[in-house]
C-alpha cells in the first residue's frame, strides 16, 4: 500500500528493523566505496565494521519502509558513532519522523535514527533529511 | 593535531558498477541511481551515485587520521551540495577547526568537504571526535 505522506506524524516510528551486518554485506559495501582503510582487529580478533556501513544499513529500513520515491533528494545527513561495531554484529534499527512540512512545493523530511548492538547499547545515531518534489507524488508531473 | 591542520586527503572515482554495487549493499535502488531512462528525465539529466557513497570517503578519512577513535566517538554533520556522477573524480579533504580539552579527552573539530574535479563541493560539513 502506497504511503501517504501527509499523513505521517512528527514522533511516529517509520522504521524498525533488525539486520546483521554481516561479512557479505560489510565487503559488498566496502567494495562499493572501494574503502582501503585497515584497522587491525580487536584484541578479540574481531575486525572492526567501517562505521558508514552501519548507517547505511539504518538508512536501508527507511528507505523501504517509507517507500522513498525516485526523485528524492537527499539533502543533508549527521550521525554520531558511540560504539565500534565489528563485523557480525547484530543491529536494531529504528527510526522516528522528527519533521513532516512542505514548502515551495518540497515536502521535507526529518527521520531521526538510532542502531543499538544485541546488547541494547546505542551505537550509532543519525538525522537525515530528505526532500520530496509534491507533484512527484501526487502522480502531477506539470 | 593542531589548529590548521589538514588531514591526508582520500581520492576516488566511482563507476557505474560501483553505483550499483553501494545500491545492493544499502538496499537503496531509488531509480535517480540505477535506473538511465529514469534519470535522464531528472533534473540531473543522468544517473547520480548516491550521496551517503560520497560521504563515506569523509568517513574513511577521518578513520584513517583518528583510527578506532573515529570509531567509538566520531560525529559528522553535512550537507550534500551538488550530485556527483559516475566517472567523477571525488576528493575529500579536512581542516583542523579546533583542538580542546574535554573532560578526560581531546575533541578535534575538522571542517571537511568533498570536492569535484572542478573544485565544486559536492559535501560541505564539520566532523568531530573524541580522543581518549
Amino acid at each position: 500500500m502506497a504511503v501517504d505522506y501527509s499523513k505521517l506524524t512528527t514522533g511516529q516510528i517509520v522504521s524498525h528493523h533488525t539486520y546483521q551486518l554481516d561479512e557479505d554485506m560489510v565487503g559488498e559495501y566496502l567494495g562499493a566505496v572501494k574503502d582501503v582503510s585497515d584497522l587491525p582487529p580487536r584484541g578479540d580478533g574481531r575486525r572492526l565494521a567501517p562505521p558508514m556501513s552501519m548507517a547505511a544499513l539504518s538508512l536501508r529500513g527507511v528507505v523501504q519502509d517509507l517507500q522513498i520515491p525516485g526523485g528524492t533528494l537527499h539533502v543533508g545527513q549527521e550521525f554520531e558513532f558511540t560504539k565500534a561495531v565489528t563485523v557480525g554484529s547484530t543491529l536494531e534499527c529504528e527510526a522516528t519522523l522528527a519533521q513532516n512540512s512542505v514548502r515551495g512545493g518540497m515536502r521535507i523530511m526529518v527521520v531521526t535514527s538510532t542502531v543499538r548492538d544485541a546488547d541494547g547499547v546505542e551505537v550509532m545515531s543519525g538525522k537525515s533529511t530528505i526532500m520530496l518534489p509534491e507533484n512527484l507524488l501526487s502522480g502531477d508531473d506539470d | 593535531m593542531n589548529e590548521g591542520d589538514t588531514l591526508p586527503t582520500v581520492e576516488k572515482t566511482f563507476s557505474q558498477d560501483d553505483v550499483n554495487r553501494y545500491a545492493d549493499a544499502a538496499g537503496d535502488h531509488n531509480p535517480i541511481h540505477v535506473d538511465p531512462n529514469f534519470a535522464a528525465g531528472s533534473q540531473f539529466g543522468r544517473r547520480i551515485a548516491h550521496g551517503m557513497m560520497i560521504a563515506a570517503s569523509i568517513s574513511e578519512m577521518m578513520a584513517q587520521a583518528f583510527g578506532q577513535d573515529w570509531h567509538k566517538s566520531g560525529r559528522m554533520k553535512i550537507r550534500f551540495r551538488a550530485p556527483v556522477f559516475p566517472g567523477e573524480t571525488v576528493r575529500a579533504s579536512g581542516t583542523v577547526r579546533s583542538v580542546r580539552q574535554i573532560e578526560d579527552a581531546t575533541e578535534v573539530a575538522v571542517s571537511v568537504q568533498v570536492t569535484k574535479a572542478n573544485d565544486e563541493a559536492a559535501i560541505t560539513g564539520d566532523a568531530r571526535v573524541r580522543i581518549e
